[in-house]
Order: C-alpha cells, then sequence, then structure tokens
C-alpha cells in the first residue's frame, strides 16, 4: 500500500505550488507575500523532477525536547571518564557486578543502552536501528528555544528562516499521492516550525477527534460555509482551514478506536505512545500520508536525573517502547517496511553531573534513526572525542563531531528521494556517512 | 562588596519599593458585564472601525457593545487611563464570583498544599478563564496573561505553588513596576521550585534559572551575556530556594561566598559570618540585569508584539525603551507609550490564542454563566490548557504557530453555542430579538462583532440562517458559524 505510487500524478499540481511558492508568481498576492517570506530570495531554485523514485519513504520525525542527555541514552560505559564525571547517575557497565536490571546492555564493546532502553534492542539487533553519537549541532546555543529552532529550521543562526526541514522537503517535491487532502501532520495543537512550510500539513493533536462537532445533518452545510468564509483569509489560515475541512472526512474513515497494531505491538498508553499509534493507524489506511511529526518532553534533566529507575528511566522507557511498538506494528510489518523514523534533540547535557544529581544543558548527543533501509545495528561516531576534560566542548561537553543534517540528508536524498538538498539544508553541504542501505 | 559599575547602576533605579498592594475602592461600575441589548435593529456603526476599536479589540478579551459605548464615552485615552487605573474600576462581581467559587486561591501556602492538587489546578484555570471573560478590568487581565506567558510556570511541575505565584507575583504586580515584578518572581517559590533554583547550592550549581532569568525574563537570548556569565550568575544565586512549604528562602549554608564576575561586574568574595546579607549579591544582580539596556529593548519589544504587532518597527521599540528607561521600568507608562493610537490604526491584526479566542466567545455570546467547569476542559481540545506550558518560553504568540489549528476551534463553536441547560446557558433566543432573520444577523454584529462584521460574512451568515426555518436550533449554528468565522479569529 505505501509503495503504490502515483508516478506521474501530483506533478500539475507540484508545477503550481512550485510557482507559487518558489518564483512568488502567484494571482493572489497574499499567498505570494507569504511564499517571500516563507522562502527568501538567497533558496536556490527547486529543480523540477520530472519523475521521482517510487521508494520514497514515509517519515516519522521525533523531536526530543528539552536537551535529551546522550550519554544516558547510550552510553560510552567504555570511557572511564563517563564514570568519573558521574558518581551518582550513572549506567553500570554490562560486564559490572550487581543486579541485571541496573546494568548497561551492551550495544558494543564501548557503547550500551540503559535498560530504559530496552525496547530498541529488537530493532538493533535487526540492524535496522543506527545509534549516532556525538552528533548534534556546530555551534549551537545552550538556550533550548534558539537551539530547537534553528535544529528545526535546518539552518544555524538565521532568524530570517521560518521554515522547516520538513516543510522544506515537502513543498520541493511532489506529491506521493495527488489527490492526498493531507501530506503531513504534527501531533501537536500548534505546527511543529519542522514542518513550516510545508503544503497539505496539519497540527492536529488528536487525529481520531478531528470533527466539526454539531448536527451531523448540517455538517457538511457548515464545512461548506466555513471552506467559503476562510477562502478571502490570509495565508497560512487560509490553506490550513481548506486542508482542515478536506482532512476531517479523510480522518473520519480511520477507524482510530478499533485500530490494532500488527506483530503483537503494545504502544504505551502515554501521550508519545498514542500519537505513534495514531501516526502508524493513518500510514496503514493508505491515504498518502508523507510524513508526521511528534514530539516527545521530559529531557531537561536538571535534577534528580536517575535514569536507572527515576525520571529519566521513565521518560527513555516511553521514548524506547512506544518507538519499538512503531517499529514492530509499522517498519518491521510489510506492507509498510517504507517507513523511516529519526529522532533527535536539539542538544545534549553536560558530561558530568551537577550537585542536584541531574546534568545542565551541553553539547552533543545521540540520534536515532530506524528503518529496514537504514544500516543500523552500530553506534556510529566520527572518532569518538572523549569525555576527559581536556577533550570536552568548554570544558564541560561532549563535542559535537557530526552535525546532525549529515543523517537528515542522507536519509532525505536516499530515503526521500529528494535531490534538493540545498533547498532542505541551506549552506550546508552534508557528508554522506552511509547512514542508509 | 558591590562593584563600582553595579553601584552606580543601583543609584540609577533607586532603592527598592516595599512590595505594597493598592488598595482597592469599589466605584459604581461603569461597564455593565452584559451588553444592552436594544429592541430595535441596530444600525452597524461603521465608524468604529477607528484607532479607538482597534484599542479595544487590543486590551479586551473580545469588543463587546458595552465596550464600544464606554470607549465613546470616554474617548480613545480616556479609556485607556480608566482601565490603567484598574483598580478603580468596580469588579466586585468577578470578585463575588470568583470569592465563591474558587476558594482555595485566597488560602495560604500551608492550606494549599493541604489542598488536593486538582483542585487547586481546577480552580486557579477557572478564575483565570473567568476573570478574562468577565471582569471590568480587560487591560489588567491582558496584563496578567502577558506576564504569566513571560514569567511561564508549569503547574505540572510545580502544582499548588502555581496558585500562590498568580495571585502573590503575577497579579500583585502586574501593573506595577517591571523591578517590582522581577523582584517577587525571583523570590517566588514557585519560581524557584520550576526552573531548580531550589537545587542550586555552593560547589554545585543549577544553571536552570540563572540561565532563563538572563535570556527570557530579562536580557533577552541575544542580550550580550555569555555562558559564563551563566555560570557565574548561578553561583552568585546558590542560597536562593524554597523553605517550608514552598516559601521563598535564602539559605545561607548554601551559598558560595567565593568572588563572582557576572556581566562585568565584580562580586568581591565574602564570608559565610555574613550570613543573610549574602542574598544582596543576587539583589545586586537583579538590578544590573533591571538597569542592562537589553532588557529594556527586551521588555518593550515584547510589549509591543503583545499589544501591536507581531513585527514592531524599531522607532516603537526605542520608544517604549525609553520609557522603561525613564520611569525605572513603569509598567503603566510602557504601556501608555505602546498604546499610542497612530500605531494601533496602522497596525495588522493579531491571531487570537485559543485562550483569547474562548474568553472572547464567552464575553462577547454572554451566556448566563454559574461556572466555567465545562469551559475550561474545553482549552485542551483547543490546544491552550492553563498554565500546562512545559517550557520557561510560555505558549507561543505566533501566527506559524497557531495557523493549523482552526478545526479545534469550530468544534469548540459548536459545542458552546449548543449549551442550553447547565452552568453555561447560551440564550439563544435573546439573538432572536426583533423576530426576523435579519435582526438575528444585527444582534449577531452587534453583540460579538462590535457592529463591525465584515459585509461578506454578514450576508452569508444570513444567507445561512434563512436557508433554514427561524428557530433556536438554526440561530445557535449561526452564532456557531460566526465564531467559527475567519474574523473572528483576529483582534
Amino acid at each position: 500500500m505505501i509503495d503504490e505510487r502515483d508516478d506521474d500524478c501530483g506533478c500539475t499540481e507540484y508545477r503550481e505550488l512550485s510557482r507559487r511558492q518558489f518564483l512568488g508568481t502567484a494571482a493572489g498576492g497574499s499567498m505570494a507575500a507569504v511564499a517571500a517570506a516563507y522562502f527568501p530570495a538567497w533558496l536556490p531554485k527547486v529543480v523540477l523532477a520530472e519523475s521521482y523514485t517510487s521508494t520514497r519513504d514515509v517519515i516519522l520525525s521525533v523531536f526530543m525536547r528539552g536537551g535529551a542527555d546522550g550519554l544516558s541514552l547510550c552510553v560510552p560505559f567504555g570511557d572511564p571518564s563517563y564514570y568519573t564525571g558521574r558518581p551518582t547517575i550513572a549506567i553500570p557497565r554490562p560486564d559490572a557486578a550487581g543486579a541485571l536490571t541496573t546494568k548497561g546492555i551492551a550495544l558494543d564493546n564501548f557503547f550500551a543502552f540503559p535498560q530504559a532502553m530496552a525496547g530498541l534492542m529488537p530493532a538493533y539487533v535487526a540492524t535496522d536501528l543506527l545509534v549516532v553519537h556525538a552528533t548534534g549541532q556546530f555551534n549551537s546555543s545552550r538556550s533550548h528555544f534558539d537551539a530547537q529552532r534553528y535544529m528545526e529550521i535546518g539552518k544555524p543562526n538565521d532568524a530570517s528562516l521560518v521554515t522547516g526541514w520538513l516543510g522544506r522537503h515537502l513543498a520541493s517535491m511532489p506529491p506521493v499521492r495527488s489527490t492526498a487532502p493531507l501530506r503531513a501532520l504534527g501531533l501537536s495543537s500548534g505546527l511543529q516550525k519542522t514542518l513550516v512550510g510545508a503544503p497539505k500539513t496539519l497540527p492536529i493533536a488528536n487525529p481520531a477527534g478531528f470533527s466539526i462537532g454539531g448536527s451531523a445533518a448540517t455538517a457538511a452545510a457548515r464545512m461548506a460555509f466555513l471552506q467559503t468564509d476562510y477562502g478571502g483569509a490570509t495565508e497560512p489560515i487560509h490553506s490550513a482551514a481548506l486542508d482542515a475541512t478536506n482532512t476531517v472526512s479523510l480522518l473520519a474513515t480511520i477507524g482510530f478506536s478499533t485500530y490494532r497494531p500488527a506483530n503483537g505491538a503494545v504502544y504505551p498508553n502515554t501521550s508519545f505512545g498514542n500519537a505513534l499509534k495514531s501516526v502508524a493507524a493513518i500510514i496503514k489506511a493508505d491515504v498518502g500520508i508523507e510524513a508526521a511529526q511528534v514530539d516527545i518532553g521530559g529531557w531537561d534533566t536538571h535534577s534528580a536525573e536517575d535514569p536507572i529507575a527515576g525520571s529519566m528511566y521513565r521518560t527513555m522507557q516511553d521514548f524506547s517502547n512506544s518507538l519499538a511498538a512503531f517499529y514492530a506494528d509499522v517498519i518491521a510489518t510489510a506492507p509498510t517496511t517504507g517507513v523511516t523514523a529519526v529522532a533527535f534533540s536539539e542538544f545534549g547535557r553536560n558530561a558530568r553531573e551537577n550537585g542536584s544529581n541531574g546534568t545542565d544543558h551541553g553539547r552533543g548527543t545521540a540520534l536515532f534513526a530506524i528503518g529496514k533501509n537504514i544500516a543500523g545495528g552500530r553506534v556510529m561516531v566520527n572518532n569518538w572525542p572523549g569525555l576527559a576534560k581536556p577533550n570536552l566542548d568548554s570544558g564541560q561537553d561532549l563535542v559535537v563531531t557530526i552535525d546532525y543534517r549529515d543523517i537528515l540528508a542522507e536519509i532525505v536524498q536516499n530515503r526521500l528521494g529528494n535531490a534538493n538538498l540545498g533547498v532542505v539544508f541551506p549552506s550546508w553541504t552534508p557528508t554522506m556517512r552511509g547512514v542508509t542501505r | 562588596m558591590i562593584g563600582l559599575g553595579a553601584a552606580a547602576l543601583l543609584t540609577a533605579l533607586g532603592p527598592r519599593r516595599a512590595a505594597t498592594q493598592t488598595p482597592r475602592h469599589p466605584r459604581p461600575a461603569p461597564l455593565p458585564l452584559t451588553p444592552n441589548i436594544p429592541n430595535e435593529t441596530p444600525v452597524a456603526p461603521r465608524e468604529w472601525a477607528t484607532d479607538t476599536s482597534r484599542l479595544l479589540r487590543r486590551v479586551t478579551y473580545g469588543l463587546t457593545d458595552a465596550d464600544v459605548q464606554a470607549a465613546k464615552k470616554y474617548g480613545f485615552r480616556g479609556f485607556v487611563e480608566r482601565q490603567l487605573d484598574y483598580t478603580q474600576l468596580d469588579d466586585s462581581a468577578a470578585d463575588a464570583f470568583v470569592g465563591s467559587k474558587y476558594p482555595l486561591l485566597s488560602q495560604n501556602i500551608t492550606q494549599l498544599f493541604a489542598a488536593s492538587a486538582t483542585t487547586v489546578q481546577l480552580q486557579l484555570q477557572q478564575a483565570t478563564l473567568y476573570r478574562a471573560a468577565f471582569s471590568t478590568r480587560q487591560l489588567y487581565e491582558r496584563m496578567v496573561e502577558f506576564w504569566t506567558n513571560h514569567f511561564n510556570i508549569s503547574i505540572i511541575k510545580v502544582g499548588y505553588l502555581k496558585a500562590v505565584d498568580d495571585r502573590d507575583v503575577i497579579r500583585q504586580y502586574a501593573m506595577t513596576t517591571f523591578r517590582d515584578l522581577l523582584y517577587a518572581s525571583a523570590k517566588s517559590g514557585a519560581m524557584m521550585a520550576y526552573l531548580d533554583q531550589n537545587q542550586s547550592r555552593s560547589g554545585a550549581p543549577n544553571q536552570n534559572y540563572a540561565r532563563e532569568i538572563m535570556e527570557l525574563h530579562t536580557l533577552g537570548v541575544n542580550g550580550g551575556y555569555t555562558q559564563n556569565d551563566v555560570a557565574e550568575l548561578s553561583r552568585v544565586l546558590t542560597g536562593w530556594t524554597i523553605a517550608g512549604r514552598g516559601d521563598f528562602a535564602f539559605n545561607p549554608a548554601i551559598h558560595d561566598w567565593g568572588a563572582k564576575t557576572v556581566l562585568g561586574v565584580t562580586i568581591p568574595a565574602g564570608s559565610p559570618s555574613m550570613g543573610a546579607a549574602g542574598i544582596k549579591e543576587g539583589e545586586m544582580m537583579l538590578d544590573v540585569l533591571l538597569a542592562h539596556p537589553s532588557t529594556a529593548t527586551f521588555i518593550a519589544t515584547k510589549m509591543l508584539h503583545w499589544f501591536l504587532s507581531y513585527d514592531p518597527l524599531p522607532a516603537q521599540i526605542a520608544a517604549v525603551a525609553s520609557t522603561y528607561t525613564a520611569t525605572g521600568g513603569d509598567i503603566k507608562a510602557m504601556i501608555r507609550t505602546s498604546l499610542d493610537s497612530a500605531w494601533l490604526t496602522a497596525a495588522p491584526m493579531k491571531l487570537k490564542r485559543p485562550f483569547h479566542f474562548i474568553a472572547s466567545s464567552l464575553r462577547t455570546a454572554s451566556p448566563a454563566v454559574t461556572n466555567v467547569v465545562t469551559i475550561n476542559s474545553q482549552l485542551t481540545n483547543v490546544g491552550q490548557p492553563l498554565f500546562h506550558w512545559d517550557t520557561p518560553d510560555g505558549y507561543p504568540d505566533k501566527v506559524e504557530y497557531w495557523a493549523g489549528n482552526v478545526l479545534p476551534r469550530w468544534s469548540y463553536a459548536s459545542y458552546f453555542t449548543s449549551l442550553g441547560s447547565g452552568e453555561v446557558v447560551i440564550d439563544a433566543a435573546s439573538f432572536m430579538k426583533g423576530n426576523t432573520a435579519d435582526s438575528t444577523i444585527a444582534n449577531i454584529d452587534l453583540r460579538l462583532f462590535g457592529s463591525e462584521i465584515d459585509p461578506t460574512l454578514k450576508a452569508s451568515l444570513a444567507a445561512y440562517l434563512k436557508a433554514g426555518a427561524l428557530n433556536v436550533a438554526r440561530v445557535r449554528e449561526t452564532l456557531a458559524l460566526a465564531l467559527s468565522a475567519n474574523s473572528f479569529q483576529w483582534y
């Protein structure tokens, strides 16, 4: 179903979209103004593909908001400085004495998952999960909000750019299915920056409850009224209203409440778990969805971090068990194997714990990519920079050795079939690191 | 122990005022809560598409005919001054409602600690929604929301302490000076707990609050501080913590007495024998932050963003920043400068956030209300449950963020206008005065749009209403469409 692509449909609309959004010659002045604001003149002109690969994956993008501690998510037990810097919150080595429930699970002879991440071991063993370490943003801010913004727009320190990397990816590609009313969604009440600029894209916090309400007898007439009323609205409200009216009937056909995950997968009953379950239901309904953005918070572990049994443990467990369910339900199960998931955070935490048994804002952290065409089953590093004090950024943080855009760019090019990397990640020449098979 | 530069800054700001509450002297109500509904078909007074109607849109949670009449009576400046002098506006009806329905909010910290956390949260949310919709002190309520956003604290993390912060920090100082407000926030147990300041101690400082007080509360992210300033300020603030059930306290035993330098200001080493006086180091740094030009610019920009436009002009920012500097951060003076007639007339519309939208629906449709339990629960569906934003930047005030969330608003409007019994009752018949479709539309215009309805919308609402029999059900649906319409989403 997912690979049932419609090769020559969508191009007409796509060219129309391209003219409007990239060349700014739309008939409607407001749209042109929005296009100008969204797509500054310096952005390279998009290369219009006449045909495109039939192997475009659907992408699930997960933002771990708050600065996730990569040293707990993927423990460098082979680096002795990890233990000296974290006397109370380190995960014991896999070969340490003591209870199994506290020790790391070896990924190789240097890195380990904490027990909280055990749910992702099947994906790792199946070589479908790639962990990238000491990654993140070069020269990033330690402000959550700046660091998230620049990560989401995909270009550091540019306050003029408001579109997100995934938004520009979708805007620079024809739809997989020309008739799809919804190409992407953010599981959120407001659209995440990552998706800003994407055509036919909405924030939908609860896809199962996406309805206008009121009397069924008049629902169609009221929707038609609002479609007309918002016809004169400025962008991006105009498109959002149009997409909403079209999406109501789409989502009404998907049986969220009766959805049964495949492969025995069990999604945790958490907001993250339920969000991934909704995404799975939409993907399996085969309605032309191309991307979903889901957020998970709880990573700002300034105090009482406790990755063995406390708050960080619970956050990691929710993260890994939800993604593991999505992996088993969707990625590992035909015919929806053409789905790639990525998960990352704005920055990591200090290498050393603070006085509150927590960690303050840092730099390098871990990134996760999952897919049947992800070259996984390993922890990718670009020469582990080490946690000994002289090797730390500003004397306190894991150095960023791989720009996160290298990882995303390879996925965008090889799995999402988009050659316009200059549009998706402006001013960045990615290094292809063998992320995809 | 105060460096020369800081001493000069301290003098410039003057001594800290004692935190006293302005006494409230209720006077006869100038602004009736319920708009007067004329029996005859009202004629839309188009002259209100003026600076004054712009003003009303920006300083209220919804332009009602009562607001229009008040502004007509007092004029642009007169209306602003009356709203600024908010303690003189009789708000006894809202006070009585809140006092009787939400009694926990007047309890002390120990009583709140003992109360059900869920009940405290619901009472705080409901009282906030009720006041936004029905308080006569609309500008004050808009400022309460502004500062709630600016000094965001998630009730999920701090529980009942947010209720204390709301009452003793945000509401107490919302219209005083930024100096009083910042000091109160910095000595709020809720803020200490929210940003982990209570976890910080000598030798093991926690940087969370030290960073955010500069990034989000005063200087702004590009305000000229470095990571080293964050680290040093976190040392200065060691000892600022909570005690008992969440009262602010300075604990000299965990204060770092070593020398520190923040933003070029050096604090010489002290000693534990100085005891409680160690708090002065942090207070001095608050004064340094308050006197910093970046703070003037940052607060000015944010206030203009709130009242005027998403992208205030440099000259506007400079004018409000200059007021900040000249008045020692007098909030009313900054509001006066921001609410400039010419600026407002030229300013583009802003998108109501979901809370604003729901408050507007209550304020303008003016239902009979005995409680707002269910309406408050609707805030989750539209995406803005109060005090739930978990990060310290507060709910976004950006079109890009909220633009996509139109359908939940439509769904809410259907729900809200269907309420014919219970704690919120929309009197559909009151909209039907005149007993014709046209008079009904005119009533909707008067009550929901301050008689400024867009002619196209007016025509299409009339067409919808006339497509069926004129009855309560059809009127409710028409009301829902009016509240759902694009133009109702803007202010």
